[in-house]
C-alpha cells in the first residue's frame, strides 16, 4: 500500500518538476529557418565546415564559405557544385586579421547564420609545446571567433528582416573535458563557452541565438594531421568517445542550429557530457532541462569513475 | 523484517557504502601543500587580491616574490607588507605578456613552490561596443600571460630537487563559471583558464604538482573600482546575485584552498552553488565534496535555471525601456 502511495508521490513530483521547468526555462525556445537565408561558414573549405556548407546549400540556403587558402576554397566550391548543383560564395581571409574580417563580412551582405567553425588543434604536453603554436591556437580558435562576432554583430543587430538569426561556435568534446595533451586547445574551446554564455545574454533582445556544437573526434584532415604528433596518453583517453564522420556531425549541427539549442551534441557520449557540464548554461528545452536535473548526479558518478581510470593510466605510464 | 525497517536500513547503509566507494575512487588523491619556508610567487601581487595573498603568505612564514608591471606600485606594496608583517618580499617588474622576460624573471627568482597566476585585467562592456584591442588585451594578460608563466615555471618545477608537493594556482572568477551580460571577453579568458587547468593537472600530477582554480565573486579591489566606471547598469544588476567580498577574505579562502590542494576553490555560498553546478568533468580530491556534488547537482541545476530565468527577465525589462 505504502509502495503505491510512494509511486503516486514520485509521479506527482516529477510531473510538477516538468511543468515548473517548462515555465522557468530561458531564453524561450525558438526555430531558426535556413531556406533562402544567408549562412556564413568559416573554415568552410574542409572537414566539418565543408560538410555543413554542402548540407546547407542542399537545403536551399545562400552559402558563403571563408578560409585562408584560395585553392582549397575553389576545390570546395567545385565539390559542392558537383554534388548539389549549387554555387557558394568563397572568401579568402585570415580570421586573425580583424580589418580583413570586417571587410569580408560587410561585402558578403546581411548574415542570418554565422558559423564560426575555423580551428586548429595540436595535441602536445604544454611543457613541450612551442609558444608560437600556442599563440596560433589561441589566435585562430578564440580571438578569430571574437573578430568574427565583432564584425558581424552590428549588421545582425540592425538587420531589417527581424526573423531569428544564429551565431554558432564550433567547439569540441575536447572542449568540455580536460585531456592530457590538449591544455591549450581546451583553453580556447572553454573560452568559446564563456563567450557564448555571456554573448547570449547580450544579444537575446535582438532575436539572435547562440549555439555551441560539441562534436567528438571527427574524421577530417585536421584530425589526421594532429594524430601524427599526439602523445600516446592522449590517444588512450580520447578513444573513450567514438569518432564520427564529418557529414554526420554536420547533420547534427544543422539540426541543433535550426532548433536554436545552446548546446548541440552529436552522439551518446556527447549527450552525457552535455548533461554533466550543464552548469549555469541556459537550456531552451524543458525536456532536456528535466533530463539534466534527474541524471546529472548519476553522470557525475560516471565522470569520477572515468577520472579514476585516466589518472590510473597516467600513473601506470610513469611507473 | 518489515518493509519500513528494510527501507530505513537501506537509507542509512547505502550512503555509507557510497561514501566509501567515493573515498576509494576520487582522483587525484587528496594532498597537503605546506607554505611555511617555501617560495610563493604571486603575479599581479602589487594590489588587490594578489597583495592580500602576498601579505598572508608572508605572515605564515613563506618566502614571497611578487610580480607586476609597475615598479612604483611594487615598491609601495613591499613597504606595505613590511609595515604590517615585518617581512621583506622580493619584487619583480615584468609584463606577463612577454614570454622571454617572464622566463628570465622566473629563473632569477629561484625554485618556485607555489605559483599563483593572479594577474588580470577586467573591463565589463557589451562585446558589440568593446574595442577589439581591449578584448585582445584581456585574452593576452589573463590567458596567454598565465600560459607564459606556466611554460616558464614548469621545467623548474618538474626537475626540482626537493620532491615535496608544489602548487600552480590560477585566479579565475565567478565569471569564469558562468557567462554574464557585459563579461563576454572576460568570461572567455577566465573559462579558458579552467580548460587549461583541467588538462594541465593530468600532465603534471606525476611530478607531484597540484593545480588549483580560485573563483572569487566581485572583490573590493582597485581593479573592480575601475571597471565599475564603464560597466553597464544591467551587468551590475545581474552580478548583484553574488555578494561582494573583501580582498583579505578572498585571499584567506584562496590560501586555504591551495594548502589543501583543492582543484576548485570557492569563496562564498553562491560560489559553492556555482562549483557544484559546474563540477562537470573537473577532478574532485575530497570524497565528501564528491558526495555533496553527486547528491545535490540535480537540485542545483534547478537553482541555476532559476537564476537564468531572473537574469533573462532583467534583460527583457531593461530593453523594454
Amino acid at each position: 500500500m505504502a509502495d503505491i502511495h510512494f509511486s503516486y508521490l514520485a509521479f506527482g513530483v516529477l510531473t510538477f518538476l516538468l511543468i515548473f521547468l517548462k515555465l522557468i526555462i530561458r531564453p524561450h525556445p525558438t526555430k531558426i529557418p535556413i531556406k533562402s537565408r544567408h549562412v556564413f561558414i568559416t573554415g568552410g573549405s574542409s572537414g566539418i565546415g565543408l560538410a555543413l556548407a554542402r548540407q546547407v546549400a542542399a537545403e536551399g540556403a545562400r552559402v558563403t564559405i571563408l578560409a585562408r587558402d584560395r585553392n582549397k576554397l575553389e576545390q570546395a566550391k567545385n565539390s559542392i557544385r558537383l554534388s548539389t548543383g549549387i554555387d557558394v560564395n568563397i572568401l579568402s581571409v585570415d580570421v586573425c586579421d580583424f580589418q580583413a574580417v570586417k571587410e569580408a563580412v560587410e561585402s558578403a551582405g546581411p548574415i542570418d547564420v554565422l558559423v564560426c567553425n575555423q580551428g586548429v588543434f595540436v595535441a602536445q604536453e604544454i611543457v613541450n609545446q612551442d609558444m608560437k603554436e600556442i599563440q596560433g591556437m589561441i589566435d585562430v580558435n578564440l580571438t578569430g571567433t571574437v573578430n568574427l562576432v565583432k564584425a558581424a554583430l552590428p549588421g545582425m543587430k540592425n538587420r531589417s528582416d527581424r526573423k531569428p538569426v544564429s551565431i554558432t561556435f564550433m567547439s569540441s568534446q575536447a572542449g568540455q573535458v580536460g585531456i592530457y595533451g590538449y591544455a591549450v586547445y581546451l583553453a580556447t574551446k572553454f573560452g568559446l563557452r564563456g563567450l557564448a554564455e555571456a554573448l547570449q545574454q547580450e544579444v537575446i533582445a535582438d532575436n539572435i541565438h547562440v549555439s555551441l556544437i560539441f562534436p567528438p573526434e571527427t574524421d577530417t584532415p585536421g584530425l589526421t594531421k594532429a594524430k601524427k604528433m599526439m602523445p600516446r596518453l592522449t590517444s588512450i583517453m580520447a578513444a573513450c568517445s567514438s569518432a564520427m564522420q564529418a557529414d554526420e556531425v554536420a547533420n547534427k549541427a544543422l539540426n541543433g542550429i535550426k532548433s536554436g539549442s545552446f548546446f548541440v551534441f552529436c552522439n551518446l557520449e556527447g549527450l552525457l557530457l552535455s548533461i554533466v557540464t550543464a552548469g549555469f548554461s541556459p537550456q531552451r528545452s524543458y525536456f532536456m532541462a528535466f533530463v539534466e536535473v534527474i541524471f546529472s548526479g548519476l553522470v557525475r558518478i560516471g565522470v569520477l569513475c572515468v577520472q579514476w581510470t585516466w589518472y590510473g593510466s597516467i600513473e601506470k605510464l610513469h611507473a | 523484517m518489515t518493509d519500513a525497517n528494510l527501507s530505513f536500513l537501506a537509507l542509512c547503509v547505502l550512503p555509507i557504502f557510497f561514501l566509501i566507494f567515493l573515498k576509494l575512487i576520487v582522483r587525484p588523491r587528496p594532498i597537503k601543500i605546506p607554505i611555511k619556508s617555501r617560495h610563493v610567487f604571486i603575479t599581479g601581487g602589487s594590489s588587490g587580491i594578489g597583495l592580500a595573498l602576498a601579505r598572508q603568505a608572508a605572515a605564515e612564514g613563506a618566502r614571497v616574490t611578487i610580480l607586476a608591471r609597475d615598479l612604483n606600485k611594487l615598491e609601495k606594496a613591499k613597504n606595505s607588507i613590511r609595515l604590517s608583517t615585518g617581512i621583506d618580499v622580493n619584487i619583480v617588474s615584468v609584463d606577463v605578456c612577454d614570454f622571454q622576460a617572464v622566463k628570465e624573471a622566473v629563473e632569477n627568482a629561484g625554485p618556485i613552490d607555489v605559483l599563483v597566476c593572479n594577474q588580470g585585467v577586467f573591463v565589463a562592456q557589451e562585446i558589440v561596443n568593446q574595442d577589439v584591442k581591449e578584448i585582445r588585451g584581456m585574452i593576452d594578460v589573463n590567458l596567454i600571460g598565465t600560459i607564459n608563466l606556466v611554460r616558464a615555471a614548469l621545467p623548474g618545477m618538474k626537475n626540482r630537487s626537493d620532491r615535496k608537493p608544489v602548487s600552480i594556482a590560477f585566479m579565475s572568477s565567478q565569471a569564469g563559471q558562468v557567462g554574464i551580460y557585459g563579461y563576454a571577453a572576460y568570461s572567455a579568458s577566465k573559462f579558458g583558464l579552467r580548460g587549461l587547468a583541467e588538462a594541465l593537472q593530468q600532465e603534471v600530477i606525476a611530478d607531484d604538482i597540484h593545480v588549483s582554480l580560485i573563483y572569487p565573486p566581485e572583490t573590493k579591489t582597485p581593479g573592480l573600482a575601475k571597471a565599475r566606471k564603464t560597466m553597464s547598469r544591467l551587468t551590475s544588476i545581474i552580478t548583484a546575485s553574488s555578494s561582494e567580498m573583501e580582498a583579505d577574505e578572498v585571499a584567506k579562502k584562496a590560501l586555504n584552498g591551495i594548502k589543501s590542494g583543492c582543484f576548485s576553490i570557492t569563496c562564498n555560498l553562491v560560489g559553492l552553488l556555482l562549483s557544484i553546478a559546474t563540477s562537470g568533468l573537473s577532478p574532485q580530491r575530497s570524497y565528501l565534496m564528491a558526495f555533496v556534488e553527486v547528491i545535490t547537482v540535480g537540485a542545483v541545476r534547478i537553482v541555476a535555471l532559476c537564476f537564468q530565468w531572473s537574469w533573462y527577465r532583467a534583460i527583457e525589462k531593461w530593453h523594454a525601456h
